[in-house]
C-alpha cells in the first residue's frame, strides 16, 4: 500500500513536471509552450467558402476539394508564410481562417473569380462572316443620309431597325470571334506584375510558361505574325487583353516562354490577378457563404475580462473548498490546480485550438472535477458522523463516491462523443475540451488526492477529526 | 434541513409546469413575432452584421455622441433603408448594423460612406459577420441531430448502469433544463430584445451535460439505498437520498456557479449572453435533479409497485454492478 503511494506520488510529481516544460516558454524551443487561440478570442476573420457544382464538374468529389482547397491556400497564402488556415470542414464547405485581419474584402475578391485564363486566336469562318455583316452595314449606314433627307418616315424606321439589327448581329459573332486553344492557364509556371511600358501609372501582368506552354506559345504568335488578326488573352470567359503580334515575330513566332497581360491595371488589380494566375484556376467556383471577423483589440479586451471574472470566480471556489470542508478541501484545491495544469498541457500537446465554446467546455470540466471531490468529501464526513475512524471513513469515502463519479463522468464522454461526431466547428471545440478536461478530472480528483489525502494522515499532526468535520468534532469534545 | 420530497411533489411538479408554460406562451408569441421559438440572430436568419466604432485616438472626432438619424440616412443612400441600427460603446462612439447579406463591394462602399459621416473608424475594435441564409439552418440541424443522439446515447448508457426508467426520467429532467432555459430566453427575446445565436446551442449542451451529472449522482445514491436499504418503501429512500446529496448538490451548484457569475457580472460582452444561457440552465439542471427528476422516478415505481399483485421491493434494485 506504502509502495504504491509513493508510486503514484512519483507520478504526480512526473506528470506535474512534464505539464509545466509543456506549458512554459521552456517548452517553446520543441514548438510548444503555446496554446492556439482561436480568432474569436485574438482577432481575425474566418471564411466558409461554399463550393458549388457546375455543368463541367456536376459532383464535387474529395478531390475536386482537394483541389479547390490547395488553389485557395495558393492563393491566399502565396509565400506560405503566414499562419493562414485552410481546411475541409465537410463535403462542399473550406473553412479559411485569417488570423489578425479585420475586414477580408482582399481575400474575398481573390476568391471571387474562377480565374480560367486562356488564349484564343479568331476564329477564321467567323472573321469571313464579319467582314461580309460589316459590308451590310456599310451600305446600309450610307443610305441613312438620303433617307433622312426624303423625309419619308415610314422609310427611316424601316432602316434604322435594319441598322439596329445588323449591329446586333455583328455584335452576336463579336461574341464568337475568338475560338480557344489549347493554351491555357494550366501552362503557367510564374505570374508576377511589372510597370506598364506603354501606359503611364498603369500595371501590367507578366506570364511566364512552362516549356510546353512556351511551345504553344511560339506557334500560336507564330501564325498570326503580321496578319493583323488580335491574339485575345481571357479570363474567366471575359477579355482581358488584345495584342496583334508583329512582321518581326513571322519565322519562329514569340519565343522565350514569357508574355505580358497589358490590361490598363491598377497596382492592386496586377497583384491580384497575378496571385489568382499563379494559385492556379478554381475547377469550380466558390460562394463566400460566412465572414466572421473579431477585431484584434476586441477579442483581446473581452476575453481579458472574461479570463480575469472567470478566475476570480475560480479563487472564491478554492477558498470555499479550503474553508468548508478544511483539510480535504486543500488537498482538492492542490488537486484543482494540477488539473488545471495537465489539462492545458494536454490542449497544448493535442493542438486543441481555444475558442469561446472550447473555454465554455473547460469550464465544464472545472465544475465536473470540483463536484467529485465534493462527492468524495461529503461522504467522507457522512462515514465520520457514523462513528467510523478517520481511515477508514476517507477510505469508503473515496470507494462509494466512485460509482457516481464514474457513472457521471461516462455520460458526459458519451455526450462529447457524439458532440464530436456529429458536431460542426463550434460544437465541436466544446466537445474536445470537455472531453479532455473530464477524462483528467478522473484522474487528479480520485487518484490525485487520493494520493495526496493518504499521504497528509500519515502525517500524527493532520490525523485529526476536526481538520476533516468541524461538527464531528464537537460532538467529539 | 430535511427535504419531504414526496409529499410536495405535486407543488414542485406545479412550479415546474408554470414555468415551463410560460415559456412556451413566450415562444408561441415569439413565432407570432419572429417565425421562431426564441429571437434568432445573425447566425439564424442570415445577413450581415457591421459593429463599427471611432477611432478615438484621433483628434477631434469623437466629440459628438453617434446619432441613429445620421446612420439611417446613410444606410437610406445604399438602399438599406430596412436594416436595423443600434448605437453602441460608451459615450454613443459605435454602431451596430444589421443589414441583408452584402457582399464585398456593397459592405465596402457602406463603410466608406459611413466614414465619410462618422469620421474615422478604429480596425481593431471592429466586427463584420455575414452568414448565408442556407449555414444557419446547416448549423441548427447539425446541432440538434448531435443532441438527439446523445439523449439516445445516454438513455443506452444509464439503462445498462440503472434501469431504463431512471434513464428516461433522466431524459425528461433534461428536456425540462432545455425548455426552461428557451422559455427563458424566449421572454428576454419579447422584452428586452435578445437574441440567440449558435453560442446558444453550445450552451444548451452544456446545460445537458452538467445536468445529468446532478441527475446521475443522485440516482446512484436511490441505486445505493436500493441495494442496501432493506424494506424501506420507494418514496422513503429517495428522498433519504435526495437529502444525502443535497450538501453536495448545495455546493457544486455554488462552486460551478461562482465563476460564471462573475463573468455575467465582470466579464466581457462577448460571453455576458453565453454566462447568462449556463447560469439559468444550471439552476435549472440542479432544481430538476433534486426536484423532479427523484420524484418522477418515485411516483412511477410507487404506480408500478400498487400494479403489481405481489410487489417485492427488492425487484426495483438493480443488478449488482
Amino acid at each position: 500500500m506504502l509502495k504504491q503511494q509513493r508510486f503514484l506520488l512519483a507520478l504526480i510529481a512526473l506528470l506535474v513536471v512534464g505539464a509545466l516544460v509543456v506549458v512554459t516558454p521552456f517548452g517553446k524551443q520543441y514548438g510548444l509552450g503555446k496554446i492556439n487561440l482561436g480568432l474569436d478570442l485574438r482577432g481575425g476573420s474566418q471564411l466558409t467558402l461554399q463550393v458549388n457544382p457546375t455543368e463541367e464538374v456536376q459532383d464535387i468529389t474529395p478531390n475536386v476539394m482537394e483541389a479547390v482547397q490547395s488553389v485557395v491556400a495558393n492563393r491566399l497564402n502565396p509565400e506560405g508564410v503566414s499562419e493562414i488556415v485552410v481546411q475541409t470542414t465537410s463535403n462542399q464547405q473550406i473553412l479559411v481562417q485569417l488570423p489578425g485581419v479585420s475586414d477580408p474584402k482582399e481575400a474575398e475578391k481573390l476568391l471571387s473569380q474562377v480565374a480560367q485564363l486562356d488564349f484564343r486566336r479568331p476564329n477564321n469562318a467567323i472573321l469571313a462572316q464579319v467582314n461580309v455583316r460589316r459590308n451590310e452595314l456599310q451600305r446600309l449606314l450610307q443610305k441613312l443620309p438620303e433617307t433622312e433627307k426624303a423625309e419619308d418616315q415610314a422609310a427611316l424606321t424601316k432602316l434604322q431597325d435594319e441598322i439596329k439589327q445588323k449591329e446586333q448581329q455583328l455584335a452576336d459573332l463579336q461574341g464568337q470571334f475568338y475560338q480557344k486553344t489549347d493554351l491555357t492557364g494550366e501552362d503557367l509556371t510564374d505570374a508576377s506584375y511589372a510597370i506598364s511600358q506603354s501606359q503611364p501609372n498603369k500595371w501590367d501582368v507578366t506570364l511566364r510558361f512552362d516549356v510546353d506552354g512556351g511551345r504553344k506559345f511560339a506557334e500560336l504568335t507564330k501564325s498570326l505574325a503580321g496578319t493583323g488578326q488580335p491574339l485575345g488573352i481571357f479570363l474567366d470567359g471575359q477579355v482581358v487583353s488584345e495584342a496583334t503580334v508583329g512582321d518581326q515575330f513571322k519565322a519562329n513566332g514569340i519565343t522565350g516562354g514569357a508574355a505580358i497581360i497589358t490590361g490598363n491595371f491598377e497596382l492592386e488589380e496586377a497583384k491580384r490577378l497575378a496571385n489568382q494566375l499563379k494559385g492556379g484556376s478554381l475547377p469550380v467556383p466558390v460562394k463566400v457563404e460566412e465572414i466572421r471577423t473579431v477585431g484584434a483589440t476586441l477579442g483581446q479586451d473581452s476575453i481579458r475580462q472574461s479570463v480575469y471574472a472567470g478566475v476570480g470566480g475560480l479563487i472564491l471556489v478554492l477558498i470555499f473548498m479550503g474553508v468548508y470542508y478544511r483539510l480535504p478541501g486543500l488537498i482538492a484545491d492542490v488537486a484543482l490546480c494540477v488539473y488545471g495544469l495537465l489539462t492545458f498541457a494536454c490542449y497544448v500537446l493535442f493542438g486543441v485550438t481555444l475558442t469561446l465554446p472550447g473555454i465554455a467546455g473547460f469550464i465544464l470540466s472545472i465544475g465536473m472535477a470540483v463536484d467529485a471531490n465534493i462527492l468524495i468529501f461529503e461522504r467522507t464526513r457522512e462515514e465520520l458522523r457514523s462513528g467510523k475512524t478517520l481511515y477508514r471513513s476517507i477510505e469508503s469515502g473515496f470507494y462509494r463516491a466512485f460509482s457516481s463519479i464514474l457513472d457521471s463522468n461516462i455520460t458526459t464522454l458519451i455526450a462529447c462523443g457524439v458532440l464530436y461526431w456529429l458536431g460542426s466547428g463550434l460544437v465541436r471545440g466544446f466537445a474536445v475540451t470537455l472531453g479532455i478536461g473530464v477524462a483528467i478530472s478522473m484522474f487528479t480528483a480520485i487518484t490525485c488526492s487520493r494520493t495526496l489525502m493518504f499521504t497528509a494522515i500519515s502525517l500524527p499532526s493532520l490525523r485529526k477529526v476536526e481538520l476533516f468535520d468541524s461538527k464531528k468534532a464537537k460532538v467529539v469534545s | 434541513m430535511k427535504l419531504n420530497l414526496n409529499q410536495q411533489r405535486g407543488m414542485w411538479w406545479t412550479l415546474s409546469a408554470a414555468l415551463i408554460l410560460a415559456g412556451v406562451i413566450s415562444m408561441a408569441l415569439s413565432w407570432n413575432q419572429f417565425q421562431a421559438p426564441l429571437k434568432p440572430g445573425l447566425d439564424f436568419v442570415g445577413g450581415t452584421r457591421l459593429q463599427l466604432e471611432r477611432d478615438c485616438s484621433q483628434p477631434q472626432n469623437c466629440q459628438t455622441p453617434l446619432q441613429v438619424a445620421d446612420i439611417r440616412k446613410v444606410l437610406a443612400e445604399k438602399n438599406l433603408a430596412e436594416s436595423n441600427v443600434q448605437i453602441i460603446g460608451q459615450n454613443s462612439q459605435g454602431i451596430a448594423i444589421r443589414t441583408k447579406p452584402l457582399a464585398e463591394a456593397e459592405r465596402t462602399q457602406l463603410k466608406e460612406a459611413l466614414t465619410a459621416q462618422l469620421g474615422k473608424l478604429d480596425v481593431e475594435k471592429s466586427q463584420i459577420d455575414t452568414v448565408g441564409p442556407t449555414l444557419g439552418r446547416q448549423l441548427l440541424a447539425s446541432g440538434l441531430l448531435a443532441l438527439l443522439v446523445s439523449f439516445a446515447a445516454i438513455i443506452v448508457y444509464l439503462s445498462v448502469r440503472f434501469q431504463f426508467d431512471y434513464a428516461f426520467f433522466a431524459i425528461v429532467a433534461l428536456f425540462h433544463d432545455v425548455l426552461i432555459t428557451m422559455g427563458f430566453f424566449s421572454i428576454l427575446g419579447l422584452t428586452r430584445g435578445v437574441e440567440v445565436n449558435s453560442l446558444f446551442i453550445v450552451g444548451l449542451l452544456t446545460i445537458i451535460g452538467f445536468s445529468v451529472n446532478d441527475t446521475v449522482v443522485i440516482y446512484d445514491r436511490v441505486r445505493e439505498n436500493l441495494k442496501f436499504g432493506g424494506k424501506r418503501s420507494i418514496t422513503a429512500t429517495v428522498d433519504i437520498a435526495v437529502n444525502q446529496t443535497l450538501g453536495r448538490s448545495i455546493n457544486t451548484s455554488l462552486t460551478t456557479g461562482l465563476p460564471l457569475i462573475g463573468i455575467y457580472i465582470f466579464g466581457g460582452e462577448t460571453l455576458k449572453d453565453f454566462a447568462l444561457t449556463l447560469i439559468i440552465g444550471f439552476a435549472a439542471g440542479a432544481y430538476s435533479s433534486i426536484f423532479i427528476a427523484s420524484t418522477l422516478l418515485a411516483w412511477w415505481r410507487q404506480r408500478q409497485e400498487r400494479g403489481s399483485y405481489n410487489p417485492p421491493i427488492t425487484d426495483s434494485s438493480p443488478e449488482e454492478t
